[in-house]
């Protein structure tokens, strides 16, 4: 493993990763990429805990540099990727906490200080989070046909003129809201099954039509903390509710397994049930 | 800026962790999950959603741009107001679209009608 600190008036900037309490596995250190600008992956000791850190050059990764360059689509995207891989090449031994991308130090000291000041927190987390990943679930409402050329009603209506066009406008509005009431009864149904087999679960903020490229607003985005014994129970519901044909309403999309971010969190207690959740 | 392939490995099987085509779950994760440790630079990301959209804006019209062989974004150093005016036109053409749709739709109905 390599532990070579920065020196004390190195001009560089440490990036960090991820917190892991067994020692990170060299090999995948030095095979991981991290941020392209910047060293090669370290591992630091902090107290009873390892950090893993890159040198950054101070020209790209500080705070005005940083900002514009997270601005541009390219460079946000190639630093979220080198992030996640950093955080990856943590994983390998053991369970990791992440950080947040762009937790960045003058220096190793400031970093190793930031750790240890917080140790009992990040063993609980630590063990939480052992042999566990995480799975994204997003449902989002059934995109429905395009109004004008499958609507019977517009050709056969029997009246025309302003009242029945009225009656019209309003019967595709019942429609509208009874659809949505219920994909979003479905919806619910989705996530109550998912958690039968989910130790923990926590909602994030649906994300808008902008976002996702759909027409269809999304209803639930929801992240899944899942035990390694379970994982099978877990991806063999998923596949049934793909698969289920009465649920007409709703398309449910999955991802994983992922390193757990959305479950490494302070704000959350790590002692409560398995039921916990945070609401948007 | 330069191997649009090697830039967007969608395709590519990660060891641990997410399928292709999960960006947008990837930005969630590590834009603003994670634990939080106070570091000594501090980088506003506060607009998130902001940041993910302008990149989902600007990938999608990196695949239009692709298919009809054009490579602005290697020189236009405003490519994410670009990428949005794309959209906007995008949306523009689809929202004529839908509307010639309802119109003969409307006309069809009034034919009915006489």
């Amino acid at each position: 493993m390599s532990t070579t600190a920065a020196g004390p008036e190195a001009p560089g900037i440490v990036c960090a990763f991820a917190v892991s309490r067994t020692p990170p596995d060299p090999a995948l250190l030095a095979a991981a990429r991290g941020h392209e600008e910047g060293g090669p992956l370290r591992a630091v000791r902090a107290g009873g805990l390892y950090l893993v850190v890159q040198d950054v050059p101070a020209a790209l990764f500080g705070e005005e540099a940083l900002t514009e360059r997270l601005n541009r689509p390219g460079d946000l995207e190639r630093c979220a990727r080198a992030h996640h891989r950093g955080v990856e090449a943590a994983a390998g031994r053991g369970p990791v906490v992440p950080l947040p991308m762009a937790t960045l130090y003058r220096g190793d000291l400031t970093a190793v200080r930031a750790v240890t000041a917080r140790q009992p927190v990040l063993e609980t987390l630590l063990a939480r989070l052992c042999d566990r990943t995480e799975w994204a679930v997003k449902v989002h409402a059934a995109e429905a046909p395009p109004e004008s050329a499958t609507d019977p009603g517009a050709r056969t209506a029997p009246g025309g003129g302003g009242r029945a066009y009225l009656s019209r406008v309003s019967a595709r509005r019942r429609d509208r809201r009874g659809a949505h009431e219920k994909a979003l009864a479905e919806a619910e149904a989705v996530d109550a099954e998912l958690r039968r087999y989910a130790v923990a679960a926590t909602r994030h903020r649906p994300q808008s039509e902008r976002l996702t490229g759909r027409r269809a607003p999304q209803l639930l985005n929801i992240a899944y903390l899942v035990d390694d014994a379970r994982r099978a129970d877990f991806t063999e519901a998923l596949a049934r509710i793909a698969a289920d044909g009465g649920r007409r309403a709703v398309r449910v999309d999955a991802s994983g397994p992922w390193i757990p971010y959305s479950f490494a969190r302070w704000d959350e207690d790590p002692q409560a049930g398995p039921e916990q959740e945070v609401r948007p | 800026m330069t191997d649009l392939e090697h830039r967007y490995p969608a395709r590519e099987t990660e060891p641990y962790g997410p399928p292709s085509g999960s960006l947008a779950d990837l930005l969630e994760r590590v834009l603003d999950k994670g634990i939080v440790i106070a570091g000594d630079i501090k980088i506003d990301l506060l607009d998130i959603e902001l940041l993910t959209i302008r990149l989902r804006l600007f990938i999608a019209s990196v695949d239009t741009a692709k298919k009809a062989g054009i490579d602005w974004w290697e020189t236009d150093p405003a490519l994410s107001s670009r990428a949005a005016r794309d959209a906007l036109a995008e949306e523009n053409a689809r929202l004529r679209e839908r509307l010639d749709a309802l119109e003969s739709a409307a006309e069809e109905t009034t034919g009915a009608v006489r």
